[in-house]
């Protein structure tokens, strides 16, 4: 393979890996939560954006706005139904609630929506740019984009609005937060909310550019939780640096011979074992913008 | 006036004094899980005046102070602000009826802008129009001209004094009835201490904010108060006039050294 294209595929992966790891790495940042359902948050808005198209016939971008409403709200219900009851609870607490919801939804989504590998077949799917030897596929160039715009959209609210600084307010000292009279637990919830969203955007992308069915979704949190340790917790750029060294780890691996493509998995569980030997604090995590 | 009166029927004819009780705290028990830190307490502002609250260490005077503010739950007694009761209201809904609570250590949000600090303190005021948010910077800026040197630095890379102003600045931005400032001087040198004291004084003067001050410093509170509060092991030892305590041989004695 040129090393041109290797560049390519890396950007381009590495770009859907930080939208994979944006909204999981918001709520961890703001909540001090490891939401282990964040992968199946994920595949619920990549079937919603799979049945806006084959059974709405939207266009799979129209798809990603939908995802995105449809998880908003899902992560919302959540939020506010259970996390909020444990949410000053220990962190083992929060993990075994949302292990528990990733097992309950990766079963209600194989119990109606079976364990079929699924994708979406747009017209733009095999709509290649070649550049000399180079094939660039413009959906994924898309894709690619919309994450990075993701990235930059959370970073300007975050920063630059009221409720942005309200959230980052309520990550660095909840009860200095309070002193401002902000509420807390809906200041939790929309958090949730928006990290879903999230989700379910890189669902979304996930539908138009790869296959997927329920189980992945585990692959996709432990995606997440390696892409947050790697680019660190601070600020969503952090997902973006996270999400573009991950892409390099299985870009390369995938193109030495010996290892070969269709190793990620085992490729991420390499990279996490690396960065807790040799970087232990990356996995800490910190709040936002401290 | 007798801590009986601060029990008065809503609605009952008062007498003027009474009226003007901002903040009446009355057989106030709380504490931490099965440790009760409060017992018995019993507090009142008025409107416009400036109280001092002085202990020593691990007396209680931070939890009293949560207490009112509503970030500790009260297990027992009452408290009602501006005449209403605000026993068991939390914190963020006792902010927007004007009391509000400068807590001990600061507490500001380190990575974000000294400006957005000071905004915030403005959270609950949505109503107020863009250009009344403005007014309200400039005259904390004005109050305290560092803070606009450093405006757009993160408040956690300021100096313990450039911190405590943004604290003060970020409480004044609630446009408060009743501003309690815990452990103002801790750690500050007395040129800032100063300052901080002048720019609440402008603001108690002119716009009538009543002050309940929380001090180690004891002489510094006592000579600015109208009236003190002494608190030992969770319960208010004695009660009298700024000039009283001060004069007075036990205060003297537990704490200026004498
Ligand atoms: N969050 C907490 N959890 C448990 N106990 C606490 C907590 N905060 C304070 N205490 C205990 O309550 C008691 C009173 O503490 P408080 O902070 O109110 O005292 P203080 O008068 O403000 O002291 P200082 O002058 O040191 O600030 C102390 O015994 C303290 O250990
Ligand atoms: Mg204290």
């Amino acid at each position: 393979m040129p090393n041109a294209q290797i560049l390519v595929n890396w950007l381009l992966i590495g770009s859907f890996y930080a939208a994979v790891a944006l909204g999981f790495s918001l709520v961890w940042g703001i909540m001090n939560i490891v939401n282990l359902a964040h992968g199946s948050l994920l595949i619920l808005g990549a079937y919603v954006a799979y049945f806006a198209f084959t059974a709405l016939h939207l266009n799979p971008f129209i798809g990603i706005i939908l995802a995105m409403l449809a998880l908003f709200v899902v992560g919302w219900l959540i939020q506010y139904i259970a996390i909020n009851r444990v949410i000053r609870a220990p962190l083992l607490v929060t993990f075994m609630l949302t292990f528990g919801l990733d097992l309950l939804i990766t079963n209600l989504a194989q119990q109606f929506f079976t364990a079929n590998n699924r994708a979406i077949n747009s017209s733009l799917a095999g709509v290649n740019l070649t550049l000399g030897a180079i094939v660039i596929p413009v959906q994924n160039v898309l894709a690619a984009l919309i994450a990075v715009l993701l990235t930059a959209a959370l970073s300007l609210f975050l920063a630059r609005t009221r409720t942005g600084n309200a959230i980052l307010a309520v990550g660095m000292d909840r009860d200095a937060a309070r002193l401002m009279g902000i509420n807390i637990a809906r200041t939790y919830a929309l958090t949730f909310a928006l990290g879903a969203a999230l989700a379910g955007a890189a669902g979304a992308m996930l539908a138009m550019t790869l296959q997927f069915q329920p189980v992945d979704a585990g692959q996709y949190t432990l995606f997440a939780f390696v892409i947050v340790a790697l680019g660190g917790l601070g600020t969503p750029w952090g997902a973006l640096a996270g999400g573009l060294l991950f892409g390099l780890a299985t870009t390369l691996s995938g193109s030495i011979q010996a290892i070969g493509p269709g190793l990620q998995t085992t490729v991420a569980f390499a990279v996490l074992v690396l960065v807790l030997v040799l970087r232990p604090r990356g996995v800490l995590g910190k709040a936002f913008y401290s | 006036m007798n801590p009986s009166t601060t029990s008065a029927r809503e609605g009952a004819p008062s007498a003027p004094e009474q009226a003007a009780a901002l903040l009446a705290v009355a057989g106030l028990d709380t504490g931490y899980g099965d440790t009760q830190v409060l017992w018995d307490v019993g507090l009142e502002v008025r409107r416009g005046e400036v109280v001092a609250l002085v202990g020593a260490n691990g007396a209680g005077k931070s939890t009293l102070l949560a207490a009112i503010s509503g970030l500790v739950p009260a297990w027992a007694g009452a408290i009602r602000f501006a005449e209403r009761d605000i026993t068991h209201t939390g914190a963020e809904r006792i902010v927007k009826q004007g009391l509000i609570h400068v807590p001990q250590g600061r507490r500001l949000f380190p990575g974000l802008a000294v400006e957005e600090n000071l905004k915030l303190g403005a959270y609950t005021r949505r109503a107020g129009s863009p250009t009344a948010l403005a007014t309200d910077l400039e005259r904390v800026y004005t109050l305290l001209p560092k803070l606009a040197e450093r405006r757009a630095q993160a408040a956690g890379s300021l100096s313990g004094g450039e911190q405590q102003m943004c604290a003060i600045g970020r409480g004044l931005m609630a446009r408060p009835a009743l501003l309690m400032i815990d452990e103002l001087s801790l750690g500050l040198a007395p040129n800032i201490v100063d300052t901080i004291l002048a720019a609440i004084d402008e603001i108690h003067r002119h716009e009538g904010l009543a002050v309940l001050l929380v001090e180690q410093d004891v002489q510094i509170a006592l000579e600015r108060a109208d009236r003190g509060y002494v608190i030992e092991n969770g319960r208010i030892v004695s009660t009298g006039t700024g000039a009283e305590l001060l004069r007075s041989t036990t205060v003297r004695a537990a704490y200026l050294g004498e």
